[in-house]
């Protein structure tokens, strides 16, 4: 990319990518933590999380009340949040900037990759195609059908997968190979 | 190397943005199971049950008419506690506020003829916490004595934010339930 390779560098550059790398890194596992303690990482824990909330009762039209008996462990145990929509909205419009920006700023680093054109394409995508599912599957989950729930977990880990690749090839690239190839 | 200066600039840049996002981020934090509310504000009951009402435009506009707020959901579920006879001993409604902070997320237990019992912050979220903390005890119920002990502007405002839900929720259960004869 216009003649510069991350093998070219100076040490400055180096340095810069190689922290941004590591604190997006760790952001990443933060985050993946917060998810796990807060919704949960199966696609089962996401759709509990973001579908809408149903009665525990089938009113039939006109029927302005129902009540029957149940006990406790019929009652959520987990201290788990439960994603309704204003939080859909919050979670979106925060995650859709950061998330973006995250994997523009990978993209942007490792452009300067030396690897195949087609590769690059490939996984510079990744971090924007994974950000897009994830997003777009919670509010198909909450809007369309419960187990799109699967698109979170799949977007998610695609938006790792590019990270994983970004890092360890720039990382790789930066400071153990000898020469640039175009 | 123009080039190269012109890239780390490009990069700070964005790194600024990507700061300004992430500080919008405030995640929730629930603060106790709805199960173990409810094994708390229904203590004595010996029976459990599960109530679910409609509103009908009329009683929604009363309830409009008194609070200002007008109940939108769909339905509103009630966990009645209930003796070995079947008469009611305790309810409770979990009711949530959407604050531009986040949600905020209450339990009202009301006795069987509508008077609130207590309440408990069931979820807020990260920025909003410091603000209730002090109008909380280490149960997460609400002590509503403490809105009067020099809080700041914000834990005045939320401290409010809950005092209109306990409101709302006893309204409900008046409006939905105890009108309506159907507490029995």
């Amino acid at each position: 990319m216009f003649g510069f390779y991350l093998r070219n560098l100076p040490l400055s550059g180096k340095v810069f990518c190689t922290l941004f790398l590591v604190g997006i890194g760790c952001g990443c596992i933060a985050a993946f933590t917060q998810a796990a303690t807060a919704v949960g990482v199966s696609p089962a824990e996401v759709e509990v999380s973001l579908s809408p909330e149903m009665p525990m009762m089938q009113m039939h039209h006109g029927q302005m009340s129902a009540e029957k008996e149940i006990t406790l462990a019929d009652v959520s145990a987990a201290a788990k949040v439960w994603i309704r929509t204003p939080l859909l909205i919050q979670t979106s419009h925060t995650h859709l900037f950061g998330q973006t920006l995250i994997a523009g700023l990978l993209g942007l680093i490792f452009l300067f990759a030396s690897v195949r054109e087609g590769t690059k394409a490939l996984i510079v995508a990744l971090p924007f195609v994974g950000t897009l599912l994830d997003i777009s599957g919670m509010w198909l989950t909450r809007f369309v059908w419960p187990p799109l729930s699967v698109l979170v977990i799949i977007g998610g880990s695609l938006f790792a997968l590019g990270y994983v690749l970004v890092a360890f090839i720039s990382l790789w690239q930066l400071w153990l190979t000898k020469e640039a190839r175009p | 190397m123009t080039h190269a200066v012109r890239y780390a600039a490009a990069i700070v840049a964005t790194l600024t943005l990507v700061g300004v996002a992430a500080a919008h981020v405030t995640p929730p934090v629930v603060l106790v199971s709805d199960r173990d509310v409810l094994a708390g504000s229904l203590a004595g009951a010996q029976r459990l049950f599960v109530r679910e009402v409609r509103l009908t435009p009329a009683e929604r506009q009363a309830i409009q008419k008194q609070t200002g707020w007008t109940p939108d959901e769909d339905f509103y579920r009630f966990y009645i506690g209930r003796d070995a006879q079947g008469r009611p001993v305790a309810a409770t409604i979990f009711l949530t506020e959407y604050t531009v902070h986040g949600p905020v997320r209450v339990a009202v237990a009301l006795g069987p003829d509508g008077k609130v019992k207590g309440a408990t912050v069931v979820e807020l979220t990260e920025e909003t916490y410091p603000w209730m903390r002090p109008l909380l005890d280490p149960q997460a119920r609400f002590v509503a004595a403490n809105l009067s002990k020099g809080l700041d502007s914000m834990g005045q405002f939320y401290g409010q934010i809950v005092a209109s839900l306990i409101q709302r929720a006893a309204l409900l259960y008046d409006v939905g339930v105890l009108k309506r004869g159907d507490s029995a």
